[in-house]
């Protein structure tokens, strides 16, 4: 099994922003399965971290939830993306990836002689 | 924005809180299902897909309370919960709450009352427009009499001119009238003012409008300005009395407003006049007259000056005065002037009585709070195994900090509650109180600012009181819950706290005992001082017959023949000894002047002697019991026409004449003031001497007195001196019935028996006396209290030990000698702290004290023993106890 990561602040809104709007409207299920295997399984979320963070983008108002049958027929709470959902979802994924060229670019700069 | 929703949704999440763990659950349970599910598809048994899917979950109840905790807000539902379990647990032990909760009280409640004095009096801001710029003017000499002088019209003058810091000068001069109305006549003190004072002194009218300018100088309609007090009590606050006349001994005058509610200063007045009220304020020797001193002085300072600068420069134009008028300033009795903050002066009477109570309160709160902490760290230690469980289950320290915390905020907040109707019960009184004191004291109020020092004062004790409790260390939690949750004693440092609490207990009550008995003895001290009169059974009354306005020696011999008549009839009374007219014995004569004796004459730098001013019919002293010690008493041929002559009392008769016979010598008033008097500065022929009589008060020194024949001079003041040979206050209504029948229109002032002169002058230091004794009596039962109560909780944290003892042949005396040893020792050192403490304590408050040392030993011996006593007897109870522990059962209870 791979190594396991400890999930980053903030990190988990984001991942399930991106979840969804690739997905379209989904459950807590949906959502855990989806962020382990995208992670190749070195993130497991137990219910613990999930649903809090499902309930806190919740009542910001980036996703919106419904029950609704589930593919098999189960009773199931099912979030979607809110508009307000979508525009923040874009500008943290701006964000993560200037903050990501930021780091690449300090950890990659090599040892400067003179 | 986001944040703003987000608030609101978890606001809106407290109140939809079942609906939502019915969700919550259902969503969860769901996941479960599916993931479950998802095992057994890919070929795991159901029961080993259930239990993989469970393990991977984390723990669902876990989960639903992470997300309880995201939906509401938790911290005000968890408060609630607390507040719910802090109340269930103090119904649980009501004697443990009502014990803290009245002791507290008792201690929130003398406080509050006693702030909300010392703040009315002392600390709030002066009611004046900008009131800390006002500063007092005191002019005073050495000698008796003369600690505030007054300033005259030439030195106010003066000091206008030379003094730039003061910015304005506010002047008035006390002074009284007569107020008729259809009920008789009453006395009107007034405040006689010029044009610019209320504007100087930044008070404004409540209605109509007050003294101008315009209303100076002579050939002014008299106006009158009623204070607030006045105003409320003798008119029922009727706004409709501004524009219309009263009456009063010196004619019409026109109300023309109400000043706001101000104190006044050296006493509170009834009304404000102009200075045309009294023809004698405008005439050319006020005006002109350095030693005319009749004006009190308020400056304001001008802006941008300092008091310091308004210090020095009056000082030195005050220097400048004095060598410019040295027939003004007689250089033995060392004239000054002091500049006074304004407030300052205000309760310049109350400050150290007021300090010294709300210190002795404070002591009783601290002393009460440290046993409720005695009281909550045995509890504590009695719930030490709640608590292990509940820290078992998760509670963190945090957390059981706070529901203490909250269990201690409820306590203080009931013992507030009742501290502070203890407070309003208690108010009404101390305001009498310190009205003698202040005239600041209608200002008392227990108004936002005391009830937030109430509210500060309970926090601070309750956040005390949920921190010595100890708690452990967060992450030595283990090792609590490894101990099984087995009753626990008390650690040794914990049980240092308590005993240190406790001594600190005995050593404050041991002060606060030492101070009631000084005071208590200073109280029976005074009782018992010899007035210098011969008996109790004297009745007086002091009829003004005067009218200051209109004054001609026919009116005089007419007042004299009215005193006559009242003389006559009262003693014709049955039941009366004898009755004589003049000066009230026991009572300052408020009138003093220089003296000079024939043949004498002073050393260089020698003060003028001074003497009071009193008059007496021939009858007089045997009236009022005052014994003659030498020559004769005054007799019906001293009158007007006849050799003037005076009797003397002891004080002076060894002032002036040491080791001589003084009868047959002359006396004579002297000083440049007597020109403004009717009183003559001729010689006058000693024919008696009398014993001193305590006139300036109980407390005060012997002062110099000159009796004058009553007939002889003019009658100024009149007093009434009835002795009767039993139960003289019988008398009172016909005596006053008589005087009123002979002058209706003239107000009867200071009806008072001897003893109720006497009981005037000891009642403010009894009642000093009475509030401080039961705040030591509060904190001797606090402090026993607090010593038993340690000494049973170590008896029952001992219990084992006491067994172990018992059962190795130690029987029940030495048991009960070793648990008294204990008490013992912390009683000792408590009584060496206390007494050491009361030692400096009584330094502090010895201008309380009449006639006894600060360290009187007899009352320190006395407090000692008694705290002894009561602390051993404190201790005997649970020494009894110990001795009682039946050694098996208390092996087998551990």
């Amino acid at each position: 099994m791979a190594e396991k990561l400890d999930v980053q602040p903030g990190t988990l809104a984001l991942m399930i922003l991106k979840t969804l709007e690739v997905l379209g409207p989904l459950h807590g299920y949906g959502i855990n399965r989806r962020i382990e295997e995208t992670s190749k399984n070195r993130i497991v979320l137990n219910y613990g971290t999930l649903y809090p963070a499902l309930l806190k983008l919740e009542q910001e108002g980036f996703i919106s939830a419904e029950w609704r049958p589930s593919e098999n027929n189960r009773r199931a709470k099912f979030y979607a993306l809110t508009a307000a959902g979508k525009r923040q979802l874009a500008r943290e994924a701006r964000e993560w990836h200037q903050t990501a060229d930021l780091i690449a670019a300090f950890l990659g700069a090599r040892r400067e002689t003179s | 924005m986001k944040y703003l929703r987000a608030a609101l949704a978890r606001i809106a999440g407290v109140f939809t809180k079942h609906r939502a763990d019915d969700d919550l659950r259902e969503e969860l349970q769901a996941h479960l299902d599916m993931e479950t599910a998802e095992y057994v598809r890919r070929g795991m048994d159901p029961g080993a897909a259930r239990r993989q899917a469970l393990l991977a979950s984390g723990g669902l109840t876990q989960a639903a309370e992470a997300v309880r905790d995201q939906r509401g807000l938790p911290w005000i539902e968890s408060i609630a919960a607390d507040i719910k379990y802090a109340f269930r647990a103090l119904r649980r032990s009501p004697a443990f709450t009502a014990v803290v909760v009245l002791t507290l009280a008792l201690g929130i409640g003398a406080n509050t009352a006693i702030f909300s004095v010392v703040r009315g009096v002392l600390l709030k801001p002066l009611p004046h427009k900008e009131g800390d710029r006002l500063v007092y003017l005191r002019q005073s000499a050495d000698g008796p009499g003369a600690a505030s002088l007054q300033f005259s019209v030439p030195e106010v003058r003066d000091l206008q001119s030379g003094a730039k810091s003061l910015g304005g000068i506010a002047e008035y001069s006390p002074f009284f009238t007569t107020l008729l109305g259809d009920d008789g006549a009453v006395r009107l003190d007034i405040g006689l003012v010029t044009g610019n004072f209320f504007e100087i002194m930044g008070l404004s009218p409540l209605l109509g409008r007050l003294t101008l300018p315009s209303d100076d100088g002579p050939g002014v309609p008299p106006v009158m300005v009623l204070t607030h007090e006045f105003w409320k009590n003798r008119f029922g606050g009727d706004s409709g009395i501004v524009g219309t006349q009263v009456r009063t001994g010196g004619g019409p005058v026109t109300v023309i407003g109400v000043l706001q509610p101000a104190p006044s200063f050296p006493r509170q007045v009834d009304a404000f006049l102009n200075m045309v009220a009294s023809p004698h304020h405008l005439s050319a020797s006020m005006i002109t007259g350095r030693t005319h001193r009749m004006t009190e002085v308020v400056a304001r300072l001008a802006p941008a000056a300092t008091l310091q600068q308004a210090r020095s420069e009056v000082a030195a134009v005050y220097t400048r005065m004095q060598s410019d008028f040295k027939e003004a300033y007689d250089p033995g009795s060392h004239y000054r002037v002091a500049v006074i903050p304004f407030k300052e002066v205000l309760g310049e009477r109350a400050r150290l009585t007021l300090w010294l109570l709300m210190g002795a309160a404070a002591f009783v709160l601290i002393i009460s709070a440290a046993n409720v902490v005695n009281l909550t760290l045995m509890r504590g230690v009695r719930r030490e195994h709640e608590l292990v469980v509940r820290a078992a289950l998760g509670a963190g320290v945090a957390r059981l900090r706070r529901l203490l915390l909250v269990e201690n905020l409820l306590l203080t907040f009931m013992a507030a509650l009742i501290g502070v109707l203890i407070a309003i019960a208690g108010v009404g009184l101390l305001t009498s109180f310190a009205a003698r004191y202040s005239p600041r004291a209608s200002e008392i109020r227990l108004d936002g600012v005391v009830f937030g020092f109430v509210l500060v004062l309970s926090v601070t004790v309750a956040l005390v009181m949920a921190f010595v409790a100890s708690l452990p260390r967060e992450g030595t939690f283990a090792t609590w819950i490894a101990a099984g949750g087995r009753r626990m004693s008390g650690g040794v440092r914990k049980q240092r706290l308590q005993r240190g609490l406790v001594v600190a207990q005995i050593a404050v009550s041991v002060v606060l005992l030492a101070g009631a008995g000084l005071l208590t003895r200073t109280m029976v001290r005074l009782s018992q001082v010899d007035t210098g009169l011969k008996t109790e059974e004297v009745l007086t009354m002091q009829v003004q017959l005067l009218n200051p306005a209109r004054f001609t020696p026919a009116a005089d011999a007419e007042n004299k023949a009215l005193y006559d008549r009242m003389r006559e009839e009262i003693r014709a009374l049955p039941g009366v000894v004898e009755a004589g007219l003049g000066s009230i014995p026991l009572r300052a004569s408020q009138v003093g002047f220089d003296l000079k004796a024939e043949g004498k004459s002073l050393e260089v730098g020698e003060a003028i002697p001074h003497a009071d001013f009193r008059t007496a019919s021939p009858e007089h002293f045997r009236a009022a019991g005052i014994p003659l010690v030498a020559g004769r008493e005054f007799s019906s041929t001293d009158r007007a026409g006849t050799d003037r002559v005076v009797i003397i009392n002891q004080t002076l008769a060894d002032r002036l004449f040491p080791n001589e016979d003084p009868l047959g010598k002359r006396i004579a008033w002297t000083g440049d003031v007597l020109r403004f008097t009717p009183i003559s500065g001729e010689r006058r022929t000693i024919v008696g001497v009398v014993g001193n009589t305590q006139d300036g008060g109980l407390d005060a020194a012997p002062v110099s007195a000159v009796y004058l024949p009553f007939h002889q001079e003019v009658a100024m003041t009149g007093g009434l001196v009835i002795r009767a040979d039993a139960n003289v206050e019988a008398l009172t209504a016909a005596a006053t019935r008589i005087v009123r029948s002979i002058a209706p229109n003239v107000p009867i002032e200071n009806v008072m028996t001897i003893r109720q002169i006497k009981d005037q002058s000891v009642s403010p230091r009894r009642l000093n006396a009475i509030l401080i004794s039961s705040f030591g009596l509060l904190a001797l039962i606090i402090a026993a209290v607090g010593i038993a109560g340690v000494l049973a909780f170590s008896v029952s944290a001992r219990t084992n030990e006491i067994g172990i003892r018992m059962s190795l042949g130690a029987d029940a005396g030495r048991v009960q000698r070793m648990i008294l040893r204990e008490g013992g020792m912390l009683l000792a050192l408590g009584l060496v702290l206390g007494v050491a403490g009361a030692f400096f304590g009584a330094r502090v408050i010895q201008g309380l004290l009449f006639g006894i040392a600060p360290h009187d030993p007899a009352t320190f011996i006395g407090v000692a023993v008694l705290m002894a006593a009561i602390g051993i007897g404190a201790c005997w109870i649970p020494a009894v106890r110990a001795a009682r522990v039946d050694p098996a059962i208390a092996m087998r209870s551990s």
